[in-house]
């Protein structure tokens, strides 16, 4: 009995092979690919992937509804290998949902529609089984607290190996160096030593390095870092921020970090998107945007922000709050906490416009600061 | 300027307990001698990272726990000495504002009854009187008369530390220890709220401790800042010179370490490692471990807080 089904099995081999083969010609012409059309009929695999990579991250009209309610609404951005884009906002805008939504972890009952076109391919588009490939493989993710990300009764060398095992087929003592390579590229002291160390035994800031090493190990292209530094020290966080600007410099890989603190954001983003109610209301360059806001809500949120270097009497405060998906107001959502808004602000939602070089804002006084600038 | 609340070598070590077959594990030296001065109608920032030990001073001066050593003098009284009629006395010129207002207001009580509260633990006024005053404090924060029937659940986390601040200027205290006060808050938020209390504050001649994390916000509302490290003070001075001319490596770490935005770029001094435990502090100079210039004597002896100038205070061989 054993003998026949294995004997069915050899025998079932090369027909499996040809069906493999059909379907992955037939998903590697998509009309979704990007890539390969770009490439044409002749290009090898390594220049289909070289130019998947070139293409980096596209997101276009990316919404995420619960119900009725859109919590990332019309949400756009491109993100250049290498470049590290920060999405800003305060709570309840829709920066972190826009994080997930990016990587389909959008929680039920959640939908996401638009395109994220990635190296190529719309990842809204993908079987789950190709989802999983790309998550870990192509994109990874830290988050704010790296405890909870953690497994408590693995060791942390068990955890990474278990990452390098799954996507990059490595044998258990293959993965088990490269795991405290990854260990030592964090700069965690003593790295061989400590892959047998838990979870607990590492203070906060060596966690989240932990969690960068784990993020690591597949040399994604895109690293998604939700509010990796917000639960650490200033000390700690200066040393965060240094390791991701000295591994993204290194390793070439494009990061979106999403964050609630501008200070971070100067620090470390090359272009910055900031949210406000669910949608996008000015995208520019870093230096640009603290330079010269282009949209009241930034020029609020900087205002709004004490300073070391001067004192003031008083803050520049922003009154009122953030509304909630459900209660938004008609226009502009900004409009009722704005104090330049007028009656045609409360008319439509105002587009998200060129506002000058490699920058965008969605504001009715565009024009206005077109020509004061 | 005279102190409203002067602090002196005010110590507490949390021990752990001793297991059957276990020895005790060695204390955690949370507060470890410290000298603090709040100025009358003024405010003194305690600044430092986590597990500085600020928080636990905040809670000892108010006498929330109970400290091991020093003294604690209140406009001229010993608080440490009070007995539980004197305490409940001073507890009502002394308040403390916490992180979390809703970790701190009963989900089961409205507003007005969360206001009323302090004047029946109090015994102020007649019923009337009492609705008249928790009226006074919801405008006093800026809240709107209505909102005294609703639940803390039902406001924002402005409104919610608002609140929190309405009650703890309802016996109308003398000092407010205000714990972390803006940091669960959004930035637009956050500048409302600090807006608010340097209003109170004038307002009402408020003195305060201000205890935060956050080097700028301590900058907008301190008048006097302390740097506090594993356990003690390692520099005070007066807000401007603290900023302009920080003298310990520490302070100068701290504030290298805080991107600001839209400001210049400052040298960055990065920190090796991280806070060593507070139950093992190094030996000599705690901050040695971590600290860019340290030399082999700050291992050896303890660097006394001296006056540098007037007013200017740093523990460190090398300043």
């Amino acid at each position: 009995m054993l003998r026949y089904t294995i004997g069915r099995l050899v025998s079932a081999i090369p027909v499996l092979l040809v069906v493999s083969l059909v379907a992955f010609a037939i998903i590697a012409l998509v009309p979704g690919d990007m890539a390969s059309e770009m490439a044409g009929p002749s290009a090898t695999a390594e220049e289909l992937q070289r130019l998947r990579v070139q293409l980096g991250l596209d997101v276009r009209g990316l919404t995420v509804r619960f119900g009725p309610w859109a919590v990332v609404e019309d949400v756009s951005f491109a993100v250049a290998p290498g470049e590290v884009l920060a999405i800003v906002g305060e709570s309840g805008c829709g920066k972190s949902m826009t994080a997930l939504a990016l990587t389909r972890l959008v929680p039920e009952p959640g939908r996401i529609s638009g395109a994220v076109l990635f190296e190529g391919r719309d990842l809204l588009t993908l079987g789950e089984r190709e989802m999983r490939q790309v998550r870990g493989d192509r994109i990874a993710m830290i988050f704010q607290e790296p405890m909870t990300s953690l497994n408590p009764v693995f060791t942390v060398g068990h955890q990474i190996a278990e990452a390098l095992t799954w996507h990059a087929a490595m044998s258990a003592a293959a993965a088990r160096a490269e795991a405290a390579r990854l260990l030592s590229l964090v700069e965690i002291p003593n790295a061989a030593e400590r892959l047998s160390a838990y979870p607990h035994e590492f203070s906060g800031g060596m966690r989240q390095r932990v969690m960068i090493a784990m993020a690591l190990a597949c040399r994604p292209a895109l690293l998604i870092a939700d509010e990796p530094t917000t639960a650490l020290d200033a000390t700690v966080q200066a040393q965060i921020i240094d390791l991701l600007r000295r591994l993204r410099a290194e390793l070439g890989m494009a990061v979106i970090l999403i964050t609630h603190d501008l200070g971070v954001v100067s620090d470390f983003a090359d272009r910055v998107a900031v949210m406000y109610a669910a949608r996008v209301v000015e995208t520019a360059p870093a230096e640009a945007l603290f330079a010269a806001p282009r949209h009241p809500y930034t020029e609020g949120l900087l205002a709004s922000l004490p300073r070391l270097d001067t004192t003031a009497e008083r803050l520049a405060s922003i009154p009122g709050q953030v509304p909630p998906p459900f209660a938004l107001p008609p226009g502009c959502r900004f409009a009722p906490r704005c104090a330049h808004a007028k009656a045609p602000c409360e008319a439509g939602l105002p587009p998200l416009l060129p506002a000058g070089d490699a920058r965008a804002a969605a504001c009715i006084r565009l024009t206005d600061y077109a020509v004061a600038s | 300027m005279t102190s409203i609340l002067s602090v002196r070598g005010l110590t507490k070590h949390f021990r752990g307990r001793a297991g059957l077959f276990r020895e005790p594990p060695p204390p955690v030296r949370a507060v470890d001698g410290i000298d603090l001065d709040v100025p009358e109608g003024g405010t003194l920032g305690l600044v430092g990272e986590s597990g500085c030990g600020k928080s636990t001073t905040g809670r000892l001066v108010l006498r929330l726990i109970e400290a091991d050593h020093g003294s604690i003098l209140f406009a001229g009284e010993d608080v440490r000495a009070a007995d539980a009629a004197r305490l409940r006395a001073l507890r009502r010129r002394m308040q403390i504002v916490f992180q979390d207002p809703f970790g701190s207001l009963d989900p089961r009580m409205t507003v007005r009854e969360i206001l009323e509260e302090p004047f029946l633990i109090h015994r102020i006024g007649d019923a009337a009187e009492r609705g008249r005053r928790v009226r006074r404090l919801l405008d006093a924060v800026g809240l709107a008369a209505h909102h005294a029937a609703r639940h803390p659940h039902q406001f924002s986390g402005g409104q919610r530390q608002r609140i929190g601040l309405a009650r703890a200027l309802a016996l109308d205290p003398a000092l407010i220890v205000a714990d972390e006060p803006v940091s669960a808050l959004d930035v637009s938020v956050q500048a409302q709220v600090l807006n608010l209390m340097k209003d109170l504050q004038r307002e009402r001649r408020l003195s305060m401790l201000f205890i935060s994390h956050n080097l700028a916000v301590v900058r907008h509302m301190a008048d006097e800042v302390a740097v506090m490290y594993l356990g003690v003070v390692v520099e005070q001075a007066p807000r401007e010179t603290l900023f302009a001319a920080p003298l310990h490596p520490y302070t100068r770490a701290l504030l290298s370490a805080v991107p600001d935005p839209g400001g210049e770029k400052r040298a960055r001094v990065v920190l090796r490692g991280e806070i060593p435990s507070p139950s093992a502090p190094p030996s000599g100079c705690r901050f040695r471990t971590r600290c860019p210039l340290a030399e082999p004597r700050c291992a050896e002896t303890v660097p006394a807080l001296r006056a540098v100038a007037p007013g200017h205070r740093v523990a460190c061989h090398l300043a």
